[in-house]
């Protein structure tokens, strides 16, 4: 009967909840106890170089256009020898979800999730962070990918140079 | 020292032990409350600001009164500004006529524990609830915002709908004890609670209580998720701590009246009576707490129905049963 | 009308449309590259694969090559096709690099997306990658050709369509290459269509260099505002700043192609000193208080000295709307008709097209249909670019093209040359019968199916414009002859409409220097440089009381008026231009106006603060400004309603949307009979015609700075026989002597022009910037550098 279910999911409750107040809380006390981070925690963002030392993004605007809040922001640019790269590069950590989304669009492997994440600030300004700050000097996760010596557009290297490239045609040719 | 001026002294004593108590109570039932759903969510509660947390309802003061007051400009100013007060008076006040022990001689005084043992203690203390109705209701009204105002109607109608089954509920008790004063109440008690007498009047006065408290599952004119708070959204710093700590003095008011009421007030084995009234009334304030870390809030519709189909036909219907078995007894 | 089958769904496709054409409207995705509605098919890439189940032809077979029939079956999804279709994409991809992330294409890449939709996502292929050396082809259009799949749409565009020569394919197998023979800038006028056309990021707009993609602008479809002839546009911002224009589609107009001013001219919207804050003498203020400035002061002038001594001038850039207002402000005022160019000729121009009856109108579109056009004092690539595509259409489908014009035409097409002065030209039409050459074309107008005169309004005028109408009606009796007048503004057209009930022979600068004039109100123009003779115009400006300019410019009137107003320019807000043949266009708003971030953050990120400006203190539109004069409180479409309660010949103007092929007026008024007295120079005598250049003399192109690159370095033109004549040689400085000043120029021999005349062309920034064109020829004097010393 339906009324004694009814009374029966109230009683029950008070049961559980009694019971509840005698376990173990589960609460981790951060500041003075921390947790292991899990291996692919997705905490603070880096702009990683690559193994020539480069800047590895190349300012394509997948990440921005991935980002489900809208908090990357950048201005692509044209370097003296044809590389593309960032002229700035913003990331809007007050309103990053963390959700690593950027770091899967991303195709040189330049933008990458760190296990940082105390980013707690008095000033919301403070947290949006600009390219200078989001650089690293290193390659983080990925050491050996370098975008441009498989683009196939000679920057890097000169064109037809780069592994798995033919050296130039000669278009004035008419050898078979 | 002349006589009266020693009556006078302990009444005042009596006063303010009485204030200082309630007050504090009800700061630490803060704490405790918080500190009990903690622990049914696992957590451990607030336990910052000194050892254990105790220190919390301290800063919660300290913070309380350091915010900015704030009242909206199309607000009325007055009744903006007596509200709270009044929600927290009516509470106060309510403890008058509460007997927490049996009376002791103190200089050879005989000293009755309760401020003023009225003979109609029953009915004040029913007008004073009915009263505290207005702290709300002006609060709500004042602020001039939508959400407070239907936060102030939605708690208008759901106290005045169990205020009714919780009188209702208290007929048998006056019919039992024979008396409107409460001390008899409690006399009446001596040998058995009438929580065992009555259970049907017991169980249909603590469902009001928890409903008159305006706490979960009855928590429908404050409804945070869609009211934001209710009928104190518009209010901050000291004047929200008032309507606070009302309610918190509330909590207790209606520990002790279940006490008194039900479960035998002071009476009770081996310990001196104002204990076991402590300890009952604590733990009727433990019991609502848990019930709030229990239960979800009803639905507007559901309170309602729950208040005039089932529990105001029971109470009357107890009302005849525990009138016909009184008859009984007696032919 | 055949009706087929594909994929179980029925469709009705036009005649002569392609299976493809018939999947493409049901809205199936069959890949493809080298098939495009402007150009037709050629079955190049053979990515197109379907199977024909039911029809004249069965199996496997390119669905742009085959004609849709009655009742044939066809489905895309055979295994066989579809198999096929993944194969000729995995090929296609070979050789293709890895570089999406760093190519302007990524986004919006017919590659990327009919890759996918041809079902090859992985590479297989292991072997090396074919590349090339890219080649710098100047400052609009970037190459990168390892991105090539060999549709050859590119050279179906820029040789075929657009007649460039200077591009074209070389090389023999997997060498094929596709561009100049060497290094240099590409030579079409038409070169950025190359970027549209294109289906892969081989080009790529250089003015656009990895400043954007395409999901982060903003978007409308909007209005070419370089010209009278009102293509359509896709123009594309961010970040508060105009980035690119792409062409938008118009059938009846443009049709895909856009010319190169169009495309590469749009920056003068970003210009680093555009007016961007009211100014009271100079002084900036806040623009609500410049506004309640300006209506005190009309109102004490107009309550002191009335109304006739206030003056308005709309403009041939404003939108049809703005201009409509200020004659409501003259009629709020009491003021005479608002003139609607600065210079009278060419409004004059202006008010005889609009008022050719609309039947007799060409479309772009019926031009290139046409089987003659008769060029009248009209040079296509200067005045109106396209109109030369039109041409060219037209001369490919067998069409006969005839010019009269004194100035040295090119057109890429083949087309019969006759360089007679504007004095003969005129007085032959004053009087065609006594005219060899017009007679004979008289004749040939008569027989011809469907004859297209199409007449120059800055080389005319108003006058000659009539007397080509009237040549037009004597010639064409049994058919419909048609005229396509062109113009001078992307307004032009309107402000002819506007003010053809005005007193024709009124005229600004007499009117200012009479003296009873106290203030002039301009929208969107400036007097100075629109003028005939911007000098005694600058004077006539100095002596007003009140001169309050609304602009989005940097022009020096702009700079001395007392009260200026800023206003946004067509890519912020929405407004109406109607063009040359009386095609109602409506544009609408691109971007926010406001500060572009590149300047406030001087290149780098921008300023992290907090915004300080309130909103609201962007500039308005003209619209806006005049309606809060007016206090009319209509939205933009009721005012339309409006303005169709009024001029019942704009009676579809409500119904307008932007990105529609646009509606025709139908006729205002009957034409206007009335003729002006020119004096025309004598033949012999010595005149300069000053001309219109192909860049940097129309309302923008001289505020954007990525076109000077093209603009023509300041000389004076002169036929070789002329110059033999006087001794003159090729390249000599020569010192130019006229009524608004003597110039220093080098003197450059043009064998195709007329004789007996110098031309001009005016350019902004140089000396010759005080020439205007579309006046009459001045007489001038030329001496070599060395005589006049
Ligand atoms: S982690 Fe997610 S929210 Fe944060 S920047 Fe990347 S895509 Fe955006
Ligand atoms: S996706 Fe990677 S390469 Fe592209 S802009 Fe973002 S970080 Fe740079
Ligand atoms: S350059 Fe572009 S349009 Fe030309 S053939 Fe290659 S892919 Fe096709
Ligand atoms: S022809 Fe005229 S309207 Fe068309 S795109 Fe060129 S300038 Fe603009
Ligand atoms: S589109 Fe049909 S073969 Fe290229």
């Amino acid at each position: 009967m339906s009324i004694w279910r009814d009374i029966k999911g109230t009683i029950e409750p008070f049961w559980i909840t009694l019971r509840n107040m005698f376990r173990p809380v589960v609460t981790v006390e951060y500041p003075e106890v921390r947790t292991e981070l899990a291996p692919r925690y997705r905490g603070r963002l880096i702009l990683t170089r690559d193994p020539d030392g480069q800047e590895r993004c190349v300012a394509c605007y997948l990440c921005s256009a991935a980002c489900p809040v809208d908090c990357i922001s950048m201005q692509a640019t044209e370097a003296e020898d044809g590389r593309r790269y960032a002229a700035w590069f913003r990331i809007n950590f007050s309103r990053c979800i963390f959700c690593g989304l950027c770091t899967e669009a991303c195709p040189t492997m330049a933008i990458q999730v760190t296990g940082f994440f105390e980013m707690a600030n008095r000033n919301p300004l403070e947290t949006v962070w600009e390219k200078e700050e989001l650089l690293v000097d290193h390659c983080g996760q990925e050491p050996d990918y370098n975008f441009y010596h498989h683009a196939g557009i000679g920057v890097a290297a000169a064109r037809g140079e780069n592994p798995g490239e033919d050296k130039p045609v000669d278009v004035k040719d008419l050898m078979p | 020292m002349p006589e009266w001026m020693v009556i006078l002294l302990l009444i005042v004593a009596k006063l303010g032990l009485i204030f200082m108590v309630l007050l504090t109570l009800a700061a630490y039932l803060v704490l405790a409350e918080r500190k009990i759903l903690g622990r049914i969510q696992l957590r451990p509660g607030p336990n910052r600001v000194g050892p254990f947390g105790l220190m919390q309802p301290l800063a919660d003061v300290i913070k309380l009164l350091t915010k900015e007051d704030f009242i909206p400009t199309q607000a009325d100013k007055w009744l903006f500004l007596l509200a709270p007060g009044l929600a927290a008076v009516t509470a106060l006040l309510t403890f008058a006529v509460v007997p927490f022990g049996p009376p002791i001689t103190l200089f050879g005084h005989e000293v009755p524990l309760v401020v003023c043992d009225l003979n109609i203690g029953v009915l004040f203390f029913l007008g004073l609830s009915s009263l505290a109705v207005y702290g709300m209701t002006l609060g709500g009204w004042a602020s001039n915002s939508k959400y407070s105002l239907l936060g102030a109607i939605r708690g208008l109608s759901q106290l005045i709908s169990y205020e009714l089954s919780m009188g209702l509920a208290l007929v048998p008790v006056v019919m039992l004890a024979r008396s409107f004063s409460l001390t008899d109440i409690v006399m009446a008690q001596a040998d058995v609670p009438f929580a065992l007498v009555n259970p049907l009047a017991f169980l249909i006065f603590l469902i009001s209580a928890v409903a008159e408290s305006k706490r979960i599952p009855f928590d429908l004119p404050e409804a945070e998720n869609e009211l934001v708070g209710g009928f104190h959204t518009e209010y901050s710093g000291m004047r929200f701590g008032l309507f606070f700590v009302g309610e918190y003095i509330n909590l207790i008011i209606l520990g002790s009246m279940l006490t008194v009421f039900f479960l035998g007030g002071w009476m009770g084995p081996f310990l001196p009576g104002v204990v076991w009234f402590s300890i009952k009334v604590l733990f009727v304030c433990f019991f609502f707490i848990w019930v709030r870390g229990t239960l979800p809030r009803l639905r507007y519709d559901q309170l309602m129905h729950f208040g005039w189909k089932i529990l105001l036909p029971l109470s009357l219907l107890n009302v005849i049963l525990t009138g016909a078995f009184l008859l009984w007894r007696q032919g | 009308m055949p009706t087929l089958t594909i994929d179980n769904q029925t469709v009705i496709v036009a005649e002569g449309g392609s299976v493809l054409d018939a999947a493409i409207a049901l809205g199936i995705v069959v890949p493809h590259y080298c098939y495009h509605p402007a150009l037709g098919a050629v079955g190049a890439c053979r990515q197109c694969a379907v199977t024909i189940l039911e029809g004249s032809q069965k199996g496997l077979k390119m669905a742009c090559l085959i004609p849709a029939e009655d009742d044939m079956q066809v489905s895309t999804c055979e295994e066989e096709a579809v198999a096929f279709r993944a194969q000729v994409g995995e090929w296609l991809m070979t050789n293709h690099p890895h570089d999406c992330p760093v190519c302007d294409e990524g986004g919006e890449c017919q590659l990327q997306e009919m890759t996918i939709g041809a079902g090859h996502g992985i590479r297989r292929y292991r072997g090396n990658k074919r590349t090339y050396l890219n080649q710098d082809l100047g400052p609009f259009v970037a190459q990168e050709m390892n991105r090539c799949i060999q549709c050859y749409r590119c050279v179906r565009t820029y040789k075929d369509y657009c007649g460039g020569e200077d591009f074209g394919v070389m090389g023999s197998q997997q060498r094929v290459f596709f561009g100049r023979f060497k290094d240099g800038p590409l030579e079409s006028d038409f070169s950025g269509n190359l970027i549209d056309f294109c289906p892969t990021g081989v080009f790529t707009d250089r003015t656009n260099r990895f400043r954007t993609r395409s999901w982060d602008l903003q978007q409308a479809p909007s209005i070419c505002p370089h010209c009278s002839l009102g293509c359509s546009i896709l123009p594309g911002g961010r970040y508060q700043e105009l980035q690119r224009v792409r062409a938008g589609g118009n059938r009846l107009t443009n049709d895909s192609f856009i010319c190169d001013r169009a495309r590469f001219g749009s920056d003068w919207n970003n210009h680093p000193k555009r007016p961007r804050e009211a100014r009271i003498s100079g002084e900036k203020v806040e623009f609500p208080y410049a506004l309640e400035l300006l209506e005190e002061r009309l109102e004490k002038l107009v309550e002191e000295y009335g109304g006739e001594t206030l003056r308005l001038l709309g403009s041939p850039r404003a939108s049809f709307e703005a201009n409509l207002l200020l004659k409501k402000l003259a009629e709020k005022y009491g003021a005479p008709a608002p003139y609607y160019d600065a210079h009278p000729r060419r409004a004059f121009a202006a008010r005889m097209a609009a008022s050719i009856p609309s039947g007799q109108l060409a479309s772009l579109k019926q031009l290139r249909e046409s089987d003659l056009i008769l060029l009248v004092g009209v040079d296509p690539l200067a005045e109106a670019p396209v109109l030369a595509l039109a041409l060219r259409q037209a001369a490919r489908a067998g069409a006969r093209i005839v010019a009269l014009d004194p100035r040295p035409l090119e057109l890429p097409c083949d087309f019969e040359h006759h360089p007679l002065t504007q004095e003969s030209l005129l007085r032959g039409l004053s009087a065609p019968e006594e005219n060899e050459l017009l007679e004979s074309l008289r004749q040939q107008l008569e027989t011809s199916q469907r004859p297209v005169l199409v007449g120059g309004g800055e080389l005319l005028g108003g006058e000659g414009l009539r007397l080509l109408l009237h040549f037009s009606e004597s010639c064409c009796g049994s058919h419909d002859c048609l005229i396509f007048p062109v113009l001078h503004g992307p307004n032009s057209f309107g402000g002819g409409i506007l003010g053809a009930t005005g007193d024709s022979n009124r005229n600004l600068i007499e009117d200012l220097e009479n003296g009873n004039v106290r203030a002039l109100i301009c929208v969107e123009t400036d007097p100075a440089i629109e003028h005939s003779e911007p000098g005694r115009m600058q004077l006539a400006l100095s002596r007003l009381e009140l001169l309050a300019v609304f602009d989005h410019l940097p022009t020096n009137t702009v700079a001395t008026a007392d009260i200026f107003l800023p206003t946004r320019t067509i890519y912020e807000c929405a407004g109406t231009f109607i063009n040359n043949e009386g095609r109602m266009q409506a544009f609408d708003p691109v971007l926010e106006p406001g500060i572009p971030i590149v300047v406030t953050g001087s290149g780098g990120h921008p300023p992290r603060q907090f915004e300080t400006t309130p909103p609201g203190s962007a500039p308005r539109s003209a619209v806006h400004l005049l309606q809060w004069l007016l206090k009319d409180r209509n939205d933009l479409f009721g005012l339309r309603r409006q303005i169709i309660k009024e001029l019942p010949c704009l009676r579809d103007l409500d119904r307008l949307a932007a990105g529609d092929n646009g509606r025709r007026i139908a006729d205002c008024g009957d034409t206007l009979e009335e003729s002006r007295t020119e004096i025309w120079a004598q033949e012999g005598e010595l005149q300069v015609l000053p001309i219109t250049a192909r860049y940097g003399s129309d309302l923008y192109s001289r505020w954007s700075q990525s076109l000077t690159s093209r603009f023509e370095e300041p000389s004076v033109w002169i036929h070789p026989v002329e110059a033999a004549e006087r001794g003159f040689v090729n390249g000599q400085k020569v010192v130019l002597r006229t009524v608004v000043g003597h110039f220093h120029l080098p003197l450059v021999f043009k064998a195709k022009m007329a004789r007996g005349r110098l031309i001009v062309p005016c350019l902004p920034g140089t000396p010759l910037e005080v020439f205007t064109p579309g006046g009459l020829s001045l007489p001038c004097k030329i001496y070599s550098e060395v005589d006049n010393a």
